[in-house]
């Protein structure tokens, strides 16, 4: 939680907090450790007055002498002397500033807090396990009226054609208003935004962390994270990338200019998948409203998040219609779809892009497609195994592999194809599985129950043709809780090797030489990202160059998505079209070419009527103008002026 | 402000009250929505830190003060109320305590046979044990060879818990901030929980700002997330608490028909205080209370006592001054063991609002409740010397946390708030049968009594809506 005390307060209250509590006997000293970090967690919550005046008053202590802080607290404590008004004033900061100073530094906050707790040999549990109460929190948030999205005036449910028709009636209504605000105005919304999702953002992983079963690390560091070096990319640069863009104008227009206008398409229909349901949401929104589109946004029915999405861009002070938000399955895709948004953007499988590819032909609209990957990470021999080992095992099982990008196949160079092998299985076996509160979990659990049952398939088919799982044996092929599965022995022939798996599951293959690994990788259908490890800077340039794929990243993984100023997208089979950085900010637009005249006398050469004349000076100038040197130059006096001229006067007979 | 839905029954609150009667409701087939200020938690995500706790349980972050800052009020804020964060004592008002009601109220139904039905039906919902003699821990041990030591009567306490399993290793001291066992019979393991499984609706984070009220229809409006929202019913039930209702009410200008509005508030003012040992005492093992005095001295003469311990923010904050001392002091934090003194207190304090809406608290002890505290201290200082405390550290300031009263239940318009029936004086769509109505301080836990009247209260607006 944050809060808005001052640096000049929060040095007082550091100040107030060596006096109170200055540590030994095995105590650390106040400042010394990291407890004012935790401030946050009590400042939130404090009534409206009492934050004002405990901000005052440390601010005071931050100005004054240790000495007189320590006056001040001392005569706190003996408040029993004074009576009437001055000694309510005195127990009033004995109160606040000892409880806020106590609570930091007694709680057990993690780090020093546990330590003082163990100073204090004080130690408590409950040791009974106890399970989630699906019960209550299915009440809880089935029988909030206010979490039915009905509630919300930009939300829908099911929509059959006639509400989906309100629906885009509604956005088209709506997108003169966002189109006429500057790009400067719709950041507002956007940095408004950013601090409502860093003000909600526990809160926001409570909610993710519920549908979809993960780790809670992975969805701080996979949703979050870089959702708002999203959010930051657009302050910095959307301003500068939606700016017209002056383009160089030939010689034979000369005193004319050029521009590139990125303008708003109209309405964008964005249809989102489950595996990151909430970065997912916000970073294709956000791309839709800072171009200066009206929104419709369907989340997949899996992982809706239902009313976070709202009420967060709501917070942010956007109108409900700007973003409107609709719950449903493909059937609603298909009714959106009828009312011919003027693009579509969709996240999500090969097979349903196909789908929306094909009714969008219908319409003619263009489609943007993010779909699936089967992601291979080529080792060569020379790559430092230890840290490829560490890299291959989160790029394969973070989000527990239910990541477009995540590695899909491993292939090791034949001469440390053991030692790598060892090790892999070595660092998969102490992934921690759960769905934990405090980021101590490494891997959670499946989102989807269709995706276990494909998972289990590709795996019992690997299996059943001879392939070994090196770990994750004792999964029962049912359990939302997949242990990372390591299998060896696999072959581009199985299933495993073609199909994208979106699971824990990593199969791991040899490969000899570099022409080799070129030819396995590229051995797929998919073209999504790849990632190459070796010393050998040239070795990386050269493979990565003849590696059909959208994104790569080398001697790291997962990596090119991270940086949100590049572009992302994939080929063949994943997808079409980019998005994000500059190139994908401007796919969301409608790129006019501007070409600027002045309104003069002057008759254009080209125009009517057409003489013989004409026709030989424009053939003079032809020649000239596309040579080179000087002969342009003298070309365009010698043929140019005369032609200006000749149209100036030519009449049809 | 629009009004988004229209309900037979809002509730105000969530608490001990505000659960019990939205069961009652809902079962009866009445559309219900209840309105939370708090969060609403379940057993596995409940504040496990005190710095947590503090703030995400209780108005104001953690504490309120009374306006000598004398008394820290502690005022739960969340789904259950004081049900999540009390340690589940339920015991029956004695002859005393429902006499003076009597008296103060001039309402017959106190007398311990008229209430003892509506006490069964309260205690039928919950299960209710005594710790097993074999789990009580030092603290309980001190206490019970100090009451024997003077020649003092205690008694093993009733709680509202199910199974604490304490063979496990678990120490109770945890569910002060939520029992995760769900072993305590908190509102969201019992009657709330049976009310929304039979549709009753729940807003958590819902602050309730305003209420208006006309013949046959009431409004409540209030903020969830940053937006207001309004919502209608046909009856209302106010079941904030003692601070909550006042406040609400007046705020919403109740405050010219109803004089008593805010009065004869009322707070069991309890002194904690340690007794420093040699030994380890280790007070915040196991069950965190086994015992209250039973002494008819203690009763007659206002006061009772209390095996108690806290956790360790909590005791820093009982320990005087601060500094190097005050670290040293709380190194010995396992050495310590707590007993309390609650005052049944005679001086009525008073709940008013300022500019702003911000509830301001009165409260002060006069001359006979400072002779109680005293005649308590005492108590408590023979129990620790005679047990062999090496010291004796009486807590830097008092606590209130039973809060009642405020709308007190009487048949004199001018005297009280709430008529005999729980509803307000004049209003009669509007029931109030939480801590609020007490009509004095009974001397003896309240939540029992809370849970009776709102059974009462509950027969009440079904035998009239038929």
């Amino acid at each position: 939680m944050r809060h808005d005390f001052s640096p000049l307060s929060l040095k007082g209250l550091s100040k107030a907090g060596d006096i109170v509590l200055p540590g030994g006997e095995g105590f650390p000293r106040f400042s010394e450790t990291e407890f004012i970090k935790h401030f946050g967690r009590i400042a939130y919550y404090m009534n409206q007055d009492d934050r004002e005046g405990f901000k005052l008053l440390t601010a005071m202590m931050g100005v004054m002498p240790s000495f007189i802080v320590r006056f001040i607290l001392w005569m706190a404590t003996m408040n029993h002397l004074f009576p009437g008004p001055l000694g309510a004033v005195l127990r009033q900061i004995n109160m606040g500033v000892r409880g806020v100073l106590f609570t930091m530094y007694y709680s057990g906050v993690d780090g020093p807090g546990k330590r003082v707790l163990k100073q204090l040999n004080y130690n408590t549990c409950i040791n009974t396990p106890y399970t989630e109460d699906t019960e209550m929190e299915t009440l809880l948030t089935q029988n909030n009226p206010l979490n039915s999205p009905m509630m919300f005036q930009n939300s829908h449910e099911n929509p059959g054609p006639t509400e989906a028709a309100a629906i885009f009636d509604k956005a088209r209504s709506t997108y003169p208003a966002i189109a006429a605000l500057t790009v400067k105005e719709r950041l507002g919304f956007i940095t408004k935004l950013r601090e409502t999702i860093l003000h909600r953002q526990e809160e926001i992983v409570d909610v993710v962390q519920k549908e979809t079963h993960k780790a809670r690390t992975d969805v701080l560091i996979s949703e979050l994270f870089p959702l708002f070096e999203h959010l930051e990319f657009l302050e910095h640069e959307a301003e500068k990338a939606l700016r017209p863009e002056k383009i160089a104008t030939p010689t034979s227009m000369m005193g004319k200019s050029s521009n590139v206008w990125f303008e708003p398409l109209g309405t964008i229909l964005v249809i989102s998948p489950w595996n990151y349901p909430f970065y997912q949401a916000i970073v294709p929104i956000t791309c839709s409203f800072i171009t200066g589109n009206a929104t419709v946004y369907k989340p997949s029915e899996l992982t809706p998040l239902k009313g976070l999405v709202e009420s967060i861009l709501i917070d942010a002070g956007m109108k409900p219609e700007w973003v409107q938000i609709v719950y449903g399955d493909g059937k609603s895709g298909v009714e959106l779809i009828n009312q011919r948004p003027q693009k579509i953007f969709f996240t999500g499988s090969v097979g349903t892009g196909k789908k929306i590819m094909g009714q969008a032909a219908q319409y003619l609209i263009p489609v943007e497609l993010e779909l699936g990957g089967k992601d291979p990470m080529l080792a060569f021999e020379d790559v430092n195994i230890d840290r490829a080992v560490k890299g291959a095992v989160w790029g394969a099982f973070t989000n527990t592999g239910q990541s477009c990008t995540s590695i899909e196949r491993l292939y090791v160079q034949e001469s440390i194809y053991e030692k790598f092998k060892q090790g892999l299985v070595e660092e998969t076996k102490k992934i921690k599985i759960g769905v934990d509160k405090d980021g101590s979990a490494d891997m959670g659990g499946m989102i989807s129950e269709r995706q276990i049952k494909i998972v289990a398939e590709l795996v019992k088919d690997a299996v059943s043709q001879g392939a070994v799982m090196l770990t994750g044996k004792d999964w029962d092929f049912q359990s939302r809780f997949i242990p990372p599965i390591i299998l060896e022995g696999t072959n581009h022939k199985m299933r495993i090797n073609q199909e994208e798996i979106f699971g824990p599951v990593l199969p791991l293959m040899k490969f000899k030489d570099e022409a080799h690994a070129i030819q396995l990788a590229n051995d797929s259908t998919f073209g999504l990202s790849a990632s190459v490890w070796t010393h050998d800077k040239e070795r990386a340039l050269r493979v990565a160059s003849k590696i059909v794929t959208g994104n790569i990243s080398i001697n790291n993984v997962m990596l090119s998505e991270g940086n949100h100023a590049l572009p992302f997208g994939g080929v063949k089979d994943s997808g079409i079209g980019r998005y994000k950085g500059v190139h994908g900010l401007r796919s969301f637009c409608n790129m006019k070419s501007v070409l600027a005249d002045s309104d003069s006398k002057k008759i254009e050469a080209n125009w009517y009527p057409y003489t013989p004349l004409k026709y030989t000076l424009f053939t003079g100038l032809t020649q000239a103008l596309f040579s080179m040197g000087l002969k342009k130059w003298v070309g365009l006096v010698r043929f140019g002026l005369p032609l200006e001229s000749h149209a100036q006067k030519a009449k049809r007979d | 402000m629009t009004v988004h839905s229209s309900y037979d029954v809002i509730v105000i609150g969530a608490g001990i009250s505000g659960s019990f009667l939205a069961e009652e409701m809902a079962l009866s087939g009445r559309r219900t929505l209840v309105l939370e200020a708090g969060s609403a938690f379940t057993r596995t995500n409940y504040p496990r830190q005190e710095i947590d706790s503090n703030s995400r349980l209780y108005w104001g972050g953690g504490v309120e003060l009374n306006t000598s800052a004398t008394l820290g009020l502690l005022r739960p804020k969340v789904v259950g109320g004081g049900s999540i964060v009390n340690q589940a004592l339920v015991d029956r008002f004695d002859k005393s305590a429902l006499d003076s009601w009597k008296s103060n109220s001039g309402i017959n139904y106190f007398n311990t046979d008229d209430m003892a039905p509506w006490y069964e039906k309260a205690e039928g919902g919950l299960t209710i044990n005594e710790i097993p003699a074999e789990w009580r821990n030092g603290n309980a041990k001190i206490f019970a060879e100090g009451f024997k030591a003077n020649g003092y009567t205690c008694a093993p306490l009733q709680r509202a818990q199910k199974d604490c399993r304490f063979a496990d290793g678990n120490d109770c001291i945890e569910c002060l901030s939520g029992c995760r066992i769900d072993s305590k019979q908190s509102m969201p393991v019992t009657t709330l929980r049976r009310a929304m499984k039979a549709g009753c609706q729940l807003i958590s984070d819902f602050e309730v700002k305003k209420l208006k009220t006309s013949n046959d229809m009431s409004t409540v409006g209030g903020m969830w997330n940053g937006r207001e929202y309004s919502f209608t019913a046909k009856k209302i039930i106010m079941a904030g608490g003692a601070i909550g209702n006042s406040r609400l009410l007046l705020n919403s200008d109740f405050g010219k028909k109803l004089p008593a509005l805010g009065k004869n508030f009322y707070t069991h003012p309890q002194f904690m205080v340690l007794g420093l040992y040699d030994k380890e005492i280790n007070a915040h093992k196991g069950p965190l209370q086994s015992y209250k005095s039973y002494d008819p001295n203690f009763r007659l003469k206002g006061f009772k006592l209390e095996n108690v311990f806290a956790p360790p923010v909590a005791i820093s904050m009982l320990i005087p001054s601060f500094g190097r001392q005050h670290q040293s002091k709380m190194k010995s934090i396992t050495q310590m063991a707590c007993i309390e003194v609650a005052i049944r207190d005679t001086n009525p304090g008073r709940i008013t609002v300022n500019n702003d809406g911000k509830s301001i608290v009165s409260k002060e002890l006069n001359h006979t409740d400072e002779q109680r505290k005293k005649a308590g201290m005492d108590a408590i200082h023979a129990i620790f010397s005679s047990t062999g405390a090496r010291e004796i550290i009486p807590g830097d300031f008092g606590i209130g946390l039973h809060l009642m009263g405020g709308c007190n239940l009487g048949v004199d318009v001018n005297k009280s708030v709430t008529a005999p029936d729980f509803t307000l004086h004049g209003h009669p769509n509007i029931t109030v049968a939480d801590s609020s109505v007490f009509p004095d301080a009974p001397g003896i836990n309240p939540s029992l009594t809370i849970m009776a009247l709102s059974k009462m209260a509950g027969a009440q607006l079904i035998k009239e809506g038929r």
